[in-house]
């Protein structure tokens, strides 16, 4: 088993040994640190019906244990589902498919490596806790067995589950990055929605989150000790404004056996899944995958090149005159293509529905939820676009081209934007047709803020990773209608102009510092 | 025309030097860059190319500095560098449209220089097909098609054949041959017989530093009378190895010639005195500057 430790050592440096994995911490700090707000905060993370824990150490403890355990399996899937593609870009693949490796032992490998980073997180989120804790001046004791056992008993197993699933995703959806997430946050929207309901009977046996066991006990204690009837509590961030809560002291849960038993199930759970999913591994062998995929056409040559005795007839003589043409619209065409060939072709049928369903449903949820949900759909194009040349090995070229940093740099951002107005076009159209002007700048600014992002990011951290994640939490924020992060503006604001202003501003920033990487990254190969 | 490199430096960090003051004034003609992996000859074609920036040092194209004024030579150069990719979801055509994007070429001639470029390469037959679909001489030659797009009168090979099969590299030889007379063409291989072919000069590098640059002719001298071969026994072999330093063994009969550099008149029993190559050169140079 030793050369397994150094494949998952091996596997684990190198996902680590990275700045967007530094990025990624240093945004989990933040994060950590606000899954238990102060009385004073504008949310909470863990509401029930007007009540509130007191800040002890089973409140602070258990709920970011929950709020580690709820955020990290949703992005916690697109932090680490790439590290068998990583395996097909760098072509190592073809050399592990060569070693005696058993495909079980490779996808476990894959498997307990993604288990690592994710817990690597955890590590930091449940240090966070504990400090955020003593912060908060608790004027209850510290008990660290409040802390351990909720990341013991929830975060840990589940997250095993998460990194089995992008095992499975990786195997049986390779290439198809949208469709897994599509799948995969379908499937925890299903999981989030069976914690109110499945607990009471069964202790959360049957919740991979096991979180309905947390539920069946706040509710209990507040049913009991205020005689409420309440029979569900919400997870997430809730913004409420300055909401006065009653507050309650709550202890924590009884552990049950059964409860122990049924995370180790679903540990063995996820292992099985890496099992089934070994007996289909394609083991780097596109030939087998492309034809069990029906894709020969993009992996393997459909004729047998032939010999030419041309190459050296080659010469300038025969060539039509040189015209210079330094402007920038063959580029913008070309960016415009890759963006659009880009990924799935399956994605752009989903595009298709959610654009027409823009056209159709009320304006607000076409605004507010239809057109965040469009744009996070195309976040593999985003991403790629300013890393695709260091991906594909482009950069080159591409650097040593004539004026690359004014020329190409701004026909990535135009095709983008070009993209995602296009994408926008039917809030855009019925926003022009209700004459709100400010929805359009709103639209507008917004959308070039996430292309933006995308640009900065992927210029800075040099992948993709950073950006699909923040994309995501901020996704997830924007249809949670967590005010702070609403991009497009589509929650009424109190000063329109401002918020327009500062979304600008930061699209000012955001170029700036992309110009001014690009540019040295450009002469410093 | 001309490129002139004077005291080109390159430090990576206070611990990694990758050239040291490299001066050297490239003609019309081919250049071709000899040299160990890790001799800086990537290093020095990155810095011409202007992907990469000296430390010290400076380089003039026709008396431009092009490290302060990059666009100048990016207008007139084509590159081919070693480790190149491609964009997998495009076509071959595609593929060169969007580096004639890049470079600056356009109008209605472009679709023909395109054509005329993907049949020199001979790839008009998959020009349809993703280039991900390719094999690595045909990406290989995708590579040298888009160095050739905007008739660049500075060429920068970077290990161009490899990949290529005999065939192909005989070709790719003929067509150096070809566009030499009108631009000044770097090329860097590992392959000497590819130099020996078609370089009018060579330039052999060792440790980022520039041992030797002179036309082919001058620097095959520098090993004249220092190369010999002798018949040995296999028993004899390694015991020679410790004296002598071999470039070459092949076996006949009970028997295995040795090819041999011999220095200071240092000349081994039943020895035979023969024509140096610029492979025996080349070994000779690094051997003895190293």
């Amino acid at each position: 088993m030793s050369y397994i430790y150094n494949i998952i050592k091996a596997d684990y440096l190198q996902r680590t040994r990275s700045y967007s994995f530094l990025i990624t911490l240093a945004v989990t700090v933040f994060m950590a640190y606000s899954f238990v707000p102060p009385d004073t905060a504008s949310y909470t993370t863990l509401s029930a019906a007007g009540y509130k824990g007191v800040c002890n150490s089973a409140w602070v403890g258990y709920v970011s244990g929950i709020m580690t355990t709820i955020m990290l399996s949703f992005y916690g899937f697109l932090l680490v589902n790439s590290g068998i593609k990583k395996d097909i870009d760098t072509e190592v693949g073809l050399i592990i498919a060569t070693t005696p490796i058993s495909n079980f032992k490779y996808l476990l490998s894959k498997q307990l490596s993604n288990y690592l980073v994710l817990l690597t997180i955890v590590g930091i989120t449940f240090t966070v806790s504990i400090i955020v804790f003593f912060i908060r001046g608790s004027a209850y004791p510290f008990v660290l067995s409040n802390f351990i056992f909720p990341y013991l008993f929830f975060a840990i197993p589940a997250l095993f589950v998460v990194a089995s699933l992008a095992i499975v995703g990786e195997v049986f959806l390779p290439k198809r990055n949208i469709l897994q997430f599509v799948l995969y946050f379908f499937l925890c929207g299903i999981c989030m929605s069976s914690i109110n309901k499945s607990g009471a009977q069964t202790n959360g046996v049957f919740d991979p989150f096991g979180l309905s066991l947390i539920t069946k006990s706040i509710t209990n204690y507040i049913n009991i000790h205020f005689h409420e009837s309440l029979n569900s509590v919400s997870f997430g961030f809730i913004f409420n404004g300055h909401k006065a809560y009653k507050p309650f002291v709550w202890e924590g849960i009884n552990w049950t056996a059964a409860f122990i038993w049924s995370r180790l199930i679903w540990m063995c759970f996820g292992l099985g899944m890496v099992y089934v999913s070994s007996l289909f591994f394609h083991r780097f062998d596109f030939k087998q995958a492309a034809k069990a995929g029906g894709n020969r056409n993009q992996l393997i040559p459909t004729k047998r090149e032939q010999p030419s005795h041309q190459f050296s007839r080659l010469d300038r003589e025969t060539m039509p005159p040189l015209v210079v043409n330094f402007g920038i619209y063959p580029f913008i065409k070309t960016e415009l293509l890759l963006l659009i060939r880009q990924g799935n072709k399956l994605i752009w049928w989903v595009n298709g529905a959610l654009w027409l369903a823009m056209f159709i449903a009320p304006f607000g949820i076409a605004y507010s939820y239809l057109l965040p949900i469009l744009l996070f759909l195309q976040v593999t194009r985003w991403s790629e676009l300013v890393t695709k040349e260091r991906t594909n090995r482009i950069h080159y070229f591409a650097y040593a081209a004539y004026k690359p940093l004014q020329r190409m740099l701004p026909s990535q951002i135009l095709a983008a934007v070009i993209l995602a107005i296009g994408l926008s076009f039917p809030v855009i159209i019925r926003a022009a047709i209700a004459s709100d002007v400010y929805a359009i700048i709103n639209i507008m600014n917004g959308t070039l803020l996430i292309i933006l992002l995308a640009v900065t990011s992927g210029i800075l951290s040099g992948g993709k990773k950073l950006f699909e994640v923040f994309f995501f939490l901020l996704t997830y924020a924007v249809i949670n209608k967590v005010p702070a992060t609403d991009y497009l503006g589509s929650i009424p604001q109190q000063n329109v102009t401002v918020f327009m202003l500062t979304v600008l501003t930061v699209n000012v920033v955001l170029i700036t510092i992309s110009f001014i990487a690009r540019k040295y990254q450009i002469r410093n190969l | 025309m001309a490129l002139t490199i004077t005291n080109l430096t390159k430090h990576y960090n206070s611990q990694k030097t990758a050239l040291t003051d490299c001066s050297i004034t490239i003609n019309k003609g081919v250049l071709g860059l000899l040299g160990p992996n890790g001799a800086g000859k990537s290093t020095l074609m990155k810095i011409i190319a202007t992907i990469s920036q000296p430390s010290a040092g400076a380089l003039f194209l026709d008396g431009i500095d092009i490290v302060k004024k990059p666009d100048s030579i990016r207008k007139v150069l084509g590159y081919l560098p070693q480790d190149f990719g491609v964009y997998p979801n495009l076509n071959a055509y595609e593929f060169l449209a969007y580096i004639a994007a890049m470079k600056g070429v356009g109008g209605k001639g472009l679709h023909k220089r395109i054509e005329l470029l993907l049949e020199g390469v001979n790839l008009t037959a998959d020009a349809k097909r993703p280039i991900g679909s390719y094999s690595g001489g045909m990406k290989q030659r995708i590579g040298i098609a888009q160095a050739l797009l905007n008739d660049p009168k500075v060429l920068i090979f970077d290990e161009p054949t490899v990949g290529l099969d005999p065939e192909e590299r005989m070709r790719f030889r003929q067509l150096i041959s070809n566009l030499a007379h009108d631009c000044i063409i770097i090329l860097s291989s590992h392959i000497v017989s590819d130099i020996e072919t078609i370089a009018d000069e060579v330039a052999i590098m060792q440790d980022g530093k520039l041992l030797s640059h002179a036309p082919q002719h001058e620097i095959i001298k520098q090993a004249d009378g220092r190369i010999f071969e002798v018949l040995l026994d296999n028993s004899v072999l390694n015991s020679f190895k410790n004296q002598y330093h071999v470039i070459d063994t092949a076996r006949q009969l009970d028997q295995i010639k040795v090819r041999y550099i011999a220095t200071n008149g240092n000349v081994a029993a039943s020895s035979t005195s023969v024509t140096a190559t610029l492979e025996d050169a080349y070994l000779f140079l690094t051997q003895n500057k190293g």
